[in-house]
């Protein structure tokens, strides 16, 4: 019971960061209809962000948050402006945009390589081997703080899209594009700004990633696949959707420790994937626009 | 005349003729260096394996990322028949490639209902799962020191011929596939596939032979490449820059043409070869840069700049153009790429 108990907590930390990292690709496939291959790519990125404001002005990799959303939001921004928009909007362009970003992404982890070289690396603090005790359970102070930073930017992104004028804009533009141009919605600057916004999620996703795991370039590749699952389970765009779709992949993935060998457990969200891309297409609670 | 189909045109029988014999006689006749002429046949491989990825990515708008599935298992499985039974080396690749084509239909099947960026995406996760369990699974794959093959003196120039053999072969299935009945089926299911469901046309079928017919080809350029290379290990042949490969090739050359993935083949060898000997950290992102600019500026690849400089110089009939750009154009034409066949999702 014991180990049952600390196996649900550590699902429940770990679903947070999942949750982060998923919202960020379903918000832009929500709304541009593009996936974003390059997600993992971004998510690779803000770890290293972190990583290097932490090695070279021993900056915390919390206190680095608001400087690797910025980037990675900028970054996306670049991305969308340079290179995303000017490919064919629907289906024709879904594989054009796929492989585009796919070639971002092969980029960016050569970058990587060549900056970073291919070493694993990890952020370490004085606090990463620190834990809390409580009702007889000992938790990682760090997961602690990434489950509730993750919880409060869905939160906070939760009430941006449901109570602002630019969220509801954002949400409308996923429902129709065309009639939002009719009433005077700047459809191709929400898209720049989504685009920016999913992005920023995925650096804040690498960072915070990047403070319970080690990493290398290649880093953001099992990411990438997990938040697609986690999309696909949940549905596109609603907040409670993604937070019950990553915790039922945490589960999975946590348990799979008790019934498979160790090495098989990286599988298992693949495994999934497939499972849920064919049985469930729709997503568990059908598909559903942003909100 | 009558001895062949309607679509075969006697000029492309000629000039697929013509360039075997070309192709056959070329080293004797230049007497290539050993180096060169295994250059040769590695180029002829990638060209049949590209073709094979066409006929998932181009001709049914279904890109794979996860090919070198197939690629290895074919691989995995004939080295071991070669190993175990001694095999004759052909009767090891057809193996091997059944083999492949079975794993491919296993979990083709079901995700091939899936379009577009769906079935792209789903196909990373096979591919990636496949190459964790091999990797681990040493009875097949002996792990990751890899396999051995006994080296016999001699096979390697041997193995030029049967390269060749083999891209001559799945040169003419690509023709077929495009000019045939059933090859326009594969273009209707690739521009609707619920209008194409409607006049009669089976996707789930037709589909699942493309794959068959893929995984096999793939499977079999799999197991020759064990033979050629004489050690083979998981990372390599299961690896996600395999698959990747083969997009480039295609995506390079242009998706949806016959000609294309062939050119794209060739220049991927040429240019890994150069780019491995030159700037052996920056290989992965010139590719990715190459797909970038391709996808932004010319998204048929090199077909398209051939088909723009022909259009400047008047070489080519408008309408004639048009159907060629239309049959090779990347994606489908599908309403919803995440809509399931035949009917609301």
């Amino acid at each position: 019971m014991q180990r049952f108990t600390e196996l649900v907590v550590a699902a429940v930390l770990l679903a947070g960061l999942y949750a982060t990292m998923a919202y960020g690709l379903g918000l832009i496939y929500g709304v541009l209809r593009v996936v974003n291959l390059n997600h993992g790519g971004i998510i690779m990125a803000g770890a290293y962000i972190g990583w290097l404001l932490h090695e070279k002005f021993g900056i915390d990799p919390y206190l680095s948050i608001p400087v690797v959303v910025a980037v990675s939001f900028v970054l996306g921004i670049a991305i969308y402006r340079g290179l995303v928009r000017h490919l064919p909007r629907g289906p024709a362009g879904a594989v054009q945009s796929l492989l585009l970003l796919f070639g971002v992404w092969l980029v960016l982890r050569n970058a990587a390589y060549l900056l970073f070289t291919g070493n694993d690396q990890t952020i370490r603090t004085e606090y990463s081997t620190r834990s809390l005790a409580a009702f007889g359970l000992a938790v990682s102070v760090n997961r602690v703080a990434v489950f509730g930073i993750a919880v409060l930017t869905l939160v906070v992104l939760h009430l941006f899209l449901t109570r602002t004028f630019t969220g509801k804009a954002i949400r409308a533009v996923a429902q129709n594009a065309d009639s939002c141009t009719l009433v005077g919605v700047d459809v191709e600057r929400i898209y720049s700004l989504t685009f920016g916004i999913g992005t920023a999620l995925a650096g804040l996703a690498g960072l915070l990633g990047a403070s319970l795991f080690s990493f290398n370039p290649s880093y953001g590749s099992g990411d990438l696949l997990k938040s697609f699952v986690i999309v696909v389970l949940g549905g596109l765009g609603s907040v409670m959707g993604t937070a019950v779709a990553a915790l039922i992949l945490a589960l999975v993935e946590v348990f799979a420790i008790l019934a498979l060998p160790a090495y098989l457990t990286g599988a298992v969200g693949f495994v999934l994937l497939v499972l849920v891309l064919v049985l469930r297409p729709g997503g568990l609670f059908g598909q559903r626009v942003l909100g | 005349m009558k001895l062949l189909p309607h679509w075969v045109s006697r000029p492309a029988l000629v000039a697929l003729l013509a360039a075997l014999v070309v192709g056959a006689v070329l080293p004797k006749v230049l007497g290539l260096s050993v180096y060169s002429q295994n250059q040769v046949t590695e180029t002829f491989l990638f060209v049949a394996a590209a073709l094979a990825w066409n006929w998932m990515g181009g001709y049914l708008g279904q890109v794979s990322f996860g090919h070198s599935a197939m690629f290895g298992l074919g691989g995995f499985i004939s080295a071991r028949l070669l190993l175990a039974l001694h095999l004759p080396f052909w009767l090891a690749w057809i193996v091997g490639g059944l083999v492949a084509a079975a794993y491919a239909l296993v979990w083709g099947h079901p995700t091939l209902r899936l379009r577009g960026p769906y079935f792209s995406i789903a196909t990373i996760g096979v591919g990636e799962a496949t190459r964790l369990v091999m990797t681990y699974w040493e009875d097949l794959t002996g792990g990751s020191s890899g396999l051995s093959l006994p080296i016999t003196p001699g096979l390697k120039s041997e193995l030029y011929w049967w390269a060749l053999a083999l891209m001559a072969l799945v040169i003419a299935a690509s023709y077929s596939l495009r000019k045939s009945t059933f090859g326009l089926g594969l273009l209707a299911i690739k521009s609707d596939v619920d209008a194409a469901a409607d006049v009669g046309i089976s996707p789930t079928l037709m589909q699942d032979i493309v794959l068959l017919l893929s995984g096999f080809t793939v499977g079999v350029c799999g197991a020759f490449y064990a033979s050629y290379q004489n050690f083979i290990e998981p990372g390599d042949m299961f690896g996600f820059d395999r698959s990747i490969s083969f997009v480039l090739m295609a995506v390079i050359g242009g998706v949806g043409t016959i000609i294309g993935p062939a050119l794209g083949a060739v220049v991927f060898v040429m240019l890994r070869q150069y780019l491995i000997g030159s700037y052996p950290q920056l290989y992965l992102g010139i590719y990715g840069l190459l797909l970038i600019v391709v996808i932004l500026f010319e998204p048929l690849g090199m077909m398209g700049l051939f088909f723009r400089i022909a259009r400047r110089f008047g070489l080519m009939r408008p309408e004639v153009e048009a159907t060629l750009e239309a049959k090779a154009a990347v994606g489908g034409g599908a309403a919803d790429p995440g809509a399931r066949q035949g009917g609301a999702p």
